[in-house]
């Protein structure tokens, strides 16, 4: 039953074999072994899974593998250019915008598509951008801060 | 205030770095070779004997390498609750890894070892339960009732325990009173929401030897709990301590049914057994209490309490579990000890239902309380016309007291007045307006909440573990190794054990790495809850840091020729007090490694014996005390009169917590807590189909939690620096107040605003429309 898709993943072609229900989340961690993207909720509900398809940020619990042939996928994994971390990432250290973790990568994939697209953000759209991600540990306010100061210092 | 170089600052986690990265530490991503993976059957029925199970077709389905049913698991009643002994006579011992009653829809009935959790899942549904349905109970008023259904043996009534405590006559208390209050105040489920969820990995060794990877709160209870469940010795079952965890808010703080199931399977199949559990599963995996509170208090005219009343009743589930220890905490933390009062009796019930099973969630039974107690303080100072500062200061327990939770502690530090006064300043007390003042059809209302008391830790708690252990090893390049037990589950307790023993070797934070460890190699520590790391954990840490600080003289004094007393450790050196004379640490840490005899260029010289041996130093102690943080929480509110709808405009909180050993983490912590506080006020609750029992709010789409949207932008946290005699560098607690104070804080701006009292959480817009006469 499994079919051959060809997925371009953090800029590197991989022809993989999948099952008709294999979501693109299970494809990365179990497959690939791209363990940055989580599983919270496995139905959309909590943005721990997040990746980019062709640049949008997107769920990867929710879309099946065999659905994005050729479609260019970005993970956690990804945002590491040269051995330097991106900026949203270093500020999500300084800030202290982690405590557990578990939510971060799927947070930072959200805040970098948003500014991408945002140029001068405000404070009420940052946090519009990631009302799709939930957070336990720290009521998203250092997070908040740290997409700010990300954004501000481009 | 002791002058501290290292605790104090806001240091940057060690782990932050690998969490932006992918965050390879979690348990969710062990993996090992040959694993198998498992699933669990649970039952669609709340209540019911199973009558026979065929699981034939199942074992057949290609994939199946083993299928587990009641009759293969050891009847072994054990209560999972991590930080007790598994026997404590105050906690009861009612749980079955899988039993051939079910009381609960969703108790495990069957489980299956696949080679993928697909598989596994398939072949759940090829297993047939002939089920026995059972009259069901689920609210305490009718499972107390006479004749109701008895759902565990040993429990008459239902009732799991039923514990009071009396201080003084009460009812002397009433009659003195000029002015008596009653209510009733509920609360409900919710869930910690801990974003990993609960998984494990469980290998069986060909000696029966167990080693467990899990996301947990607790190794050392995990190994207890989980050796008992199977009938084996401890030292049998080794747990690996995770890096970290992706939270657990005291969601992971007993054995679940995962742990124990994947370790008989993993001894049938010889193989690596992995369950992670579905978001639905850890829905109905453990919850907050719900508890209704009747409080009833005499005051005199001038608000001074005479006397306290309360009868709590809990709803701990199919289970007793954590509910018989939530009920005790939540009296005595949650209203006895909370303010002065000679005259108080308070008497608890737990009661079994075939709810799902309770547990431990931060704040662990005050949040209810303090509900209950600062909502009734309120209500009384609007009716008496007093100030409701004043009114919480005239009975406030003070500075150099005994503790009120055990006389032979003090409250050495206590700066509860001050955490009042700046709060309100913070938030702009002075103007507030009457309740329900106004024409506009959006109001603003201003209200508070406080924790006056509450615990670092467990020390003087019966049956409750409290000590802690740490080993530090110094490196010849001069850092050091710190292994200790503690699970961080976010809250940042890597950090600020490094930190303290970093202040105390005289290092930089960065100098000082947490190394992993299992049950074999470290000693025991109790879990991560009851807001206690930093200052009993890191009492044990600074402990065996001044172990290596004294090794460390010794070597140096050999090495410089001076006596011990005559030197010091800071700055990364050994110094001669009063001279430049000075070696590094790593100068002296590496005599200690060096060869007995070393080649120099006059030829072989040899050391000495005293100087040889790797700098080491070992403490496990438990703390000396158990000082009381204090915690004020501030907010202001929009409630709009004709949808109901209350957006939290502002938040400021104060808390004496001792010396501050992190700003940032301590910040992040209350901003967290507020979060979980707001969810618990205004909309997290659990819900339940009131004839079938199953969960209606099994995801985030139906359990609702605030997102970035609905917290408001400004959480300012003041810290009353105190310094407490009996902690680390002055530290005493944090993590759980700040989640126990928004409700009532909520609940009280809700008041001020449109005049509307809301006795029962969460505070939905349609409750406060009821209260406006609108619905």
């Amino acid at each position: 039953m499994t079919e051959l898709v060809t997925l371009e993943i953090n800029g590197e072609r991989h022809e993989l074999a999948v099952e008709p229900s294999e979501t693109l989340l299970e494809v990365l961690r179990n497959q690939l072994r791209l363990i940055g993207s989580k599983r919270g909720c496995d139905s959309g509900g909590c943005g721990c899974c997040t990746v980019h398809v062709d640049g949008k940020a997107v769920y990867s619990c929710m879309l099946f593998a065999r659905s994005l042939q050729n479609r260019k996928v970005t993970t956690i994994e990804g945002l590491v250019q040269d051995g330097e971390l991106d900026p949203l990432q270093t500020a999500f250290i300084n800030e202290g915008a982690v405590q557990c973790g578990y939510c971060t990568c799927g947070m930072i994939m959200t805040a970098k598509e948003f500014l991408a697209k945002e140029e001068q953000p405000d404070e009420k759209q940052i946090r519009h951008a990631i009302s799709g991600n939930l957070c336990r540990c720290t009521g998203y306010h250092k997070i908040v801060e740290a997409i700010k100061i990300a954004g501000a210092s481009r | 205030m002791t002058n501290t170089t290292v605790v104090g600052q806001s240091v940057i986690r060690p782990d932050a770095d690998e969490k932006v990265r992918g965050g390879k530490g979690f348990p969710v991503n062990v993996s090992l070779p040959g694993m198998l993976h498992a699933k669990l059957l649970r039952s669609p029925y709340p209540h019911a004997r199973i009558l026979k199970i065929d699981a034939s077709r199942a074992e057949e389905l290609p994939g199946v390498k083993a299928v587990l049913l009641p009759k293969d698991v050891p009847q072994i009643k054990y209560c999972p609750v991590y930080f007790v002994p598994t026997l404590a006579p105050s906690m009861v011992q009612d749980m079955l890894i899988m039993s051939d009653t079910v009381r609960y829809a969703g108790q495990p009935v069957a489980a299956v070892a696949a080679t993928s959790a697909e598989i596994a899942e398939q072949a759940l549904q090829l297993i047939d339960v002939d089920y026995e349905e059972l009259p069901t109970i689920f609210d305490t008023e009718s499972a107390l009732r006479d004749g109701a259904p008895q759902l565990h043996e040993d429990a008459e009534n239902n009732i799991a325990v039923n514990p009071s405590f009396v201080f003084g006559d009460v009812e002397a208390g009433f009659e003195d009173a000029d002015h008596i209050f009653e209510g009733t105040y509920k609360t409900q489920r919710a869930h910690t929401c801990y974003m990993e969820p609960r998984v494990c990995v469980v290998e069986s060794e060909p000696d029966g030897r167990l080693t467990v990877h899990s996301s947990m709160q607790h190794m050392f209870g995990l190994r207890e709990k989980l050796a008992f469940s199977l009938g084996l010795p401890e030292s049998m079952v080794k747990v690996v301590k995770p890096p970290y965890i992706g939270g657990g808010f005291g969601g992971k703080l007993d054995l679940g049914y995962i742990e124990p199931i994947a370790a008989l399977l993993s001894i049938k199949t010889e193989k690596p057994v992995r369950i992670e559990q579905t978001r639905y599963e850890d829905f109905i995996t453990t919850t907050r209490n719900p508890i209704e509170v009747y409080l009833k208090t005499g005051v005199k005219s001038d608000g001074t309490f005479t006397a306290r009343y309360a009868s709590s009743t809990l709803d701990c589930g199919a289970h007793a579990t954590h509910g018989a220890e939530v009920i005790n905490v939540h009296g005595m933390f949650g209203i006895l000890l909370t303010y002065r009062c000679v005259n108080q009796t308070w008497e608890g019930r737990t009661v079994y239902t075939n709810n799902m099973i309770g547990g431990g969630y931060r704040g662990y039974g005050s949040p209810q309380g303090s509900f209950a107690v600062e909502s009734q303080i309120d209500e009384i100072c609007e009716k008496l016309d007093l100030d409701p500062i004043e009114f919480r200061l005239k009975n406030a327990h003070q500075e150099g007291d005994p503790h009120p939770f055990n006389p032979d502690f003090t409250l050495s530090t206590y700066r509860f007045e001050d955490c009042l006064r700046q709060a309100a300043e913070g938030i702009g007390w002075a103007q507030r307006t009457p309740a329900g003042s106004g024409d506009d059809i959006v109001k603003r209302g201003i209200g508070f909440g406080c924790q006056p008391v509450w615990v670092s830790g467990c020390m003087g708690f019966p049956d409750i573990y409290e000590h802690s252990g740490a080993i530090i090893i110094l490196n010849p390049d001069g850092t050091a190794n710190l292994s200790n037990a503690t699970v961080d589950m976010g809250s940042g307790q890597i950090t600020t054990l490094c930190q303290i023993a970093a202040e105390e070797l005289g290092l930089q934070a960065d100098q000082v790495r947490m190394t992993y460890a299992d049950t074999e190699t470290v000693p025991f520590d109790a879990p991560s809850h009851a807001s206690r790391v930093t200052y009993s954990a890191g009492t044990a840490v600074k402990a065996a840091a001044a172990n290596v600080k004294q090794r460390l003289l010794e070597v140096a004094s050999v090495m410089l020729e001076e006596s011990t007393e005559n030197l010091e450790v800071r700055d990364g050196h050994v110094h001669i007090k009063g001279s430049d004379r000075k070696l590094s640490i790593s100068e002296v840490a590496t005599r200690a490694e060096s060869p007995f005899v070393q080649m120099t260029a006059e030829g072989p010289a040899p050391t000495t014996i005293g100087e040889k041996g790797t700098i080491i130093g070992v403490a496990s102690m438990a703390p000396p005390s158990n000082p009381s943080p204090s915690s004020v929480e501030f907010v202001e509110v929009e409630v709009d009169t004709e949808t109901g709808e209350v957006k939290v405009l502002d938040v400021v909180f104060a808390h004496d917590i001792g010396k501050v050993i992190n700003p940032s983490a301590a910040e992040g912590q209350v901003e967290g807590g507020f979060q979980q506080g707001m969810g618990y006020a205004l909309m997290e609750n659990i819900l339940f189909d009131e004839e079938t029992g199953a969960c209606l709010t099994a995801d985030f789409l139906d359990y609702k939690m605030p997102t970035a949207v609905e917290m408001p932008s400004r959480i300012e946290s003041i810290f009353i620096e105190s310094d407490e005699p009996t902690g680390p560098f002055g530290a005493k607690s944090l993590s759980e107040p700040c989640c126990s104070v928004p409700a009532p804080a909520i609940a009280n701006a809700i008041f001020n605003a449109v005049g509307v009292r809301v006795r029962e959480l969460p505070i939905t817009p349609e409750k406060i429309l009821a209260g406006l006469g609108k619905l």
